[in-house]
């Protein structure tokens, strides 16, 4: 212990320090034990560095490792798992702390450092988490400075400053790789934290489901348009249909997941938008009817609305263009009409019994569905997050006696009533409206915009969107949800940090639209640059390229560098001259493995002599040595390199063989 | 030659015992044409040395006693009217010898030093207005006492940097000092000397060092080491290229006294500490002269190859 170099008091201090910064962005995923246990290891430590306190032995080492294991099967269930796995990793991160004696145990505990901290990643990504992993990262780097002797090694501050100053001059370099360096896919698929992407719109959907969605904040997508932003009561994002109902729930028919696109044909104006998805663990993308999207992002399913292969688990941007005004399906009466007209056998007589007396009263389809708006419009609906409980028959029970709703309440009761009248209609679950955001001149949609509404198909206009909450409560979709539901004071009412509550308080939203674009804009322009992005950058530069050339480009300039480098390091313009002292360093180094180095001042001749006094046996190979070297360097003889290499061979030969010095390293 | 020589320093540490070192840079100072700064306490053998070395050389040798009423003329010599020939008669001093011992030279004043230094420089004096060449070869050994001693002006730096090497002979050796004590008088042992070498075999062996040889390697190592005074904070001035001449002479000399025709970097170091330990003064150390512990930094810290 006592031959290897102890960790200075510098370097551990700025390495406690550090593991206080990387560990604080993992506390919200990590159970409270780990504060416990970091207390406890970095007193600890202090005090083996006080010399109060010993290392712990390999007993208590294994207990500390087994428990610690423990801890997390016990809080996590698990030892697998990337919640799991992070928290077995900070686990070890602290243990490692009482655990090291030598440089080498600090280091590694400075690169399991870095490793946490790009782990928690994985967890937030935003602006303010990549800004904040410049602290721990700044802290790391002076500890592994501070455990270099040097001349700061006592002073804390110069040393922070100095990792200050080593990650700015990084920056240039930072810059060019994440401009060029090609962003490969991961090579095994990541999980996800449970935490994250789990909002959101699901595959079906019972009455409250939509409501649930309304108390939550989060974001679900951002969109910028290419043009002015159309009206709120046009943003109609679709993102599923639902087609089957079951008596309870709506869900989607397996047949509208066939990739085959529907036959629809442009009209009127199109409208340009790029969309900054955040992940949804769902498969599906949202767009304003009707969409097309560049080839290669998703493809559009035979109900209209877009799918990938895989669930979006990572922030995806992709750019669509829509036609609102577009005639989808006006032909011939498409075979999606038989799905659109499923209906369970029993249940909800009473609103099977007004839907039949409807169609009776009609004389075209259009007629039944004005009716039924009207009649939303007229009778006493009231919109509320939180509608009483209905029975079995729940068409009947929310059309007829309670009359209050969330959108899915109404646009479930629609889509029931026009199919009983032999109307066929699906509904739509997607996002309507969204915040507009000055300061970037986009648009966020977040959770509570979630939205349910209807479309109906006719023959001769095709299918055709219709809204009854609309109808109940127009504020709804002209102003948003917080004014929909200003008379409940329900609004977010179990997010109270949520800032969108305060939305009336002028500078504190005006600061939040701020921050929401800025992160927006990272979003966009840093997380979100990588392949097709990245591509499309560097060509707009530099003209076609593919992922092959970038990457070999990359590996060209990459070893450009380091053959500057390397040139400047060992100038090979001063070898050739110099052959005769590249020979004497290999005789030096020969020397040195067998315990004798020369001093700075000491000349080749009283090294000799040294050495030879050192090493009898070989004496007489080291002053021929020497002679020959002495010779052609000050004697002006002709240089005459493989005659002293052949001297130095022979007094090679003459030394046992030896990698290293015993002794140096132990 | 060479055989020549270390007879010459057999015969002189016959004389002056125990002190083959010194005497061995004495003579490699001659050998490079350099004059010699003997600096020590007084009846350590300065004036022994010197008397050793001129007999044994076979050159004229003059003494003059520095003094503080010493004048210029006296060293120089001066005009006196002959009243025969009814002109001035020009009667040169003691300067005008291949071999000057001047004792003592700090005991004189700054006036008279500088008649002496002015000579040894430019190797002719001018008197009267008219020039006159010293003798070939012209070498002056000087001594002396160590500068906080009374009654004695320092040589300032420009004067002291005229000498190629300055020595201290320092204690002798018990053994020697024994064989000092219990031998015969010195004084009789220097006229028993006989000269060993002729005026010629000296010029062409002073030819001979000058062409040593001295290759580029070599020299960076001696511009290593200038540059090292010039550049570290512990120097309070530079080694002046004067210095750096002379440390390449000295090592000629001393490369040719071991017998190679080529300098190596442990010659520059055997002369190291003489030629340049009086040319440079420690910054801390703001009076006194003797950069012996630079000395020591340089020889340890200047890579050497």
């Amino acid at each position: 212990m006592s031959a290897k170099p102890g960790i200075p008091r510098n370097s551990l201090i700025w390495l406690l320090v550090a593991q206080v910064l990387v560990i604080l962005p993992h506390l919200a995923h990590l159970p409270l034990w780990i504060i416990g246990l970091w207390l406890g290891c970095a007193a600890w430590r202090v005090q083996i560095f006080r010399m109060r306190a010993r290392y712990p032995n390999s007993w208590l080492k294994a207990a500390l490792m087994i428990g610690a294991g423990f801890g997390v099967y016990l809080s996590r269930g698990s030892l697998v798992g990337l919640e799991a796995g992070v928290v077995l990793l900070i686990a070890a991160f602290i243990l490692k702390l009482v655990e090291m004696r030598s440089r080498r145990d600090a280091l590694v505990l400075i690169f399991l450092g870095f490793f946490a901290v790009v782990t928690s990643y994985l967890f937030e990504d935003g602006l303010l988490a990549g800004l904040y992993s410049l602290l721990p990262v700044t802290a790391l780097l002076a500890a592994m400075i501070g455990l270099q002797q040097s001349s700061l090694v006592t002073r804390p501050w110069p040393t922070v400053r100095l990792a200050g100053a080593l990650l700015l001059q990084a920056v240039p370099l930072m810059l060019v790789l994440f401009l060029f360096f090609p962003r490969l896919a991961p090579l095994w698929s990541l999980p996800q934290p449970s935490e994250r992407g789990v909002t959101g719109l699901a595959d079906h959907m019972a009455p409250g489901d939509i409501a649930r969605l309304g108390q939550s904040a989060a974001l679900a997508f951002r969109a910028s348009f290419d043009g002015e932003i159309p009206p709120r009561d046009q943003l109609y994002w679709r993102a599923v249909t639902f087609e089957r109902f079951d008596g309870r729930r709506w869900s989607q028919s397996f047949a509208s997941q066939v990739p085959q696109e529907p036959e629809w044909e442009p009209a009127g104006e199109p409208l340009g938008y790029s969309i900054v998805m955040q992940p949804s663990g769902q498969p599906w993308l949202f767009a304003l009817d009707v969409p097309r999207l560049e080839p290669g992002q998703a493809q559009m399913m035979a109900d209209f609305h877009l799918q990938r292969r895989q669930p979006v688990n990572q922030p995806l941007l992709y750019r669509a263009t829509s036609w609102p005004q577009a005639r989808r399906e006006a032909g011939s009466a498409p075979r999606s009409l038989e799905r659109a007209l499923q209906l369970p056998e029993q249940g909800n007589p009473r609103s099977r019994a007004w839907a039949a007396q409807l169609r009776r009263s009609a004389r075209t389809p259009q007629a039944v569905v004005d009716a039924l708006l009207v009649h939303f419009n007229r009778q006493p609906y009231r919109y509320t997050l939180t509608p009483p409980p209905v029975g079995t028959h729940i068409v009947d029970d929310f059309l007829f006696d309670t009359r209050s709703g969330f959108c899915a309440h109404y646009a479930g009761a629609m889509t029931f009533v026009l199919r009983a009248a032999g109307i066929p209609a699906r509904v739509v679950a997607g996002y309507q409206g969204g915040e507009v955001n000055p300061a970037g001149n986009y648009l966020s949609v977040r959770q509570f915009d979630a939205h349910a509404w209807v479309e109906y198909w006719v023959a001769g206009r095709g299918w055709v969107s219709v809204d009854p909450t609309f109808q109940v409560a127009p504020e709804r979709v002209e102003q948003g949800l917080e004014q929909a539901l200003a008379s409940e004071q329900s609004f977010l009412a179990e997010e109270p940090m949520s800032l969108l509550r305060y939305r009336d308080i002028g500078w504190l939203n005006e600061w939040r639209l701020r921050w929401d674009s800025l992160n927006y804009g990272w979003q966009r322009w840093v997380l979100n640059y990588r392949g097709e992005q990245q591509l499309q950058v560097l060509q707009r530069w530099f003209g076609r390229l593919d992922g092959q050339a970038l990457g070999l480009g990359l590996v060209a300039a990459v070893a450009l560098l380091v053959g500057v480098l390397a040139l400047l390091l060992f100038k090979p313009w001063r070898r050739e001259s110099d052959v005769q002292q590249r020979l004497f360093q290999r005789f030096e180094r020969l020397l040195a493995r067998h315990g004798v180095w020369r001093q700075a001042g000491e000349g080749a001749r009283s090294f000799a002599a040294r050495a030879a006094s050192m090493l009898p046996g070989q004496a007489a190979a080291i002053v021929e040595f020497v002679r020959l070297y002495e010779q052609q360097r000050y004697a002006q003889q002709p240089a005459a390199a493989d005659e002293l290499a052949r001297a130095l061979r022979r007094l090679r030969r003459a030394l046992p063989w030896r990698f290293a010095q015993p002794g140096e390293r132990s | 030659m060479r055989t020549r020589l270390d007879a010459c320093l057999r015969a002189v540490n016959e004389v002056l015992l125990g002190k083959d070192a010194q005497v061995r840079l004495a003579l490699a100072c001659l050998l490079a044409r350099g004059h010699l700064l003997v600096e020590d306490m007084p009846g350590m053998g300065k004036t022994t040395l010197s008397h050793a070395l001129a007999k044994v050389l076979g050159l004229e040798f003059q003494r003059i006693q520095f003094t503080s009423d010493l004048l210029p003329g006296d060293i120089l010599g001066t005009s006196v009217f002959d009243r025969d020939s009814g002109q001035f008669v020009f009667h040169p001093g003691p300067i005008f010898a291949e071999l000057i011992l001047a004792d003592e030279i700090n005991r004189a004043t700054p006036k008279s030093q500088s008649a002496l230094l002015e000579a040894m420089e430019e190797g002719q004096v001018t008197i009267e207005g008219a020039t006159r060449p010293l003798p070939e070869p012209f070498f002056v050994i000087a001594t002396q006492n160590p500068v906080s001693s009374g009654g004695t002006f320092a040589l300032p730096e420009s004067q002291l940097d005229r000498f190629l090497m300055r020595v201290s002979l320092g204690y002798p050796a018990r053994a020697a000092e024994k064989a000092l004590l219990l031998g015969e008088a010195r004084r009789d042992l220097l006229t028993r000397l006989q000269p060993l070498l002729e005026q010629a075999e000296l010029l062409a062996i002073q030819d001979a060092v000058a062409r040593v040889r001295v290759s580029d390697a070599l020299v960076d190592y001696v511009l290593r080491l200038a540059e090292a005074t010039r550049t570290q904070p512990q120097f309070a001035w530079g080694l002046s290229p004067r210095g750096s001449l002379a440390l390449l002479a000295a090592a000629r000399a001393w490369a040719f006294l071991d017998g190679r025709d080529y300098v190596i970097p442990e010659d520059v170091q055997a002369v190291l500490p003489t030629v340049v330990g009086h040319r440079l003064r420690e910054r801390a150390d703001a009076t006194g002269h003797g950069g012996g512990a630079l000395v020591q930094w340089l020889l340890r810290e200047v890579p050497a190859l």
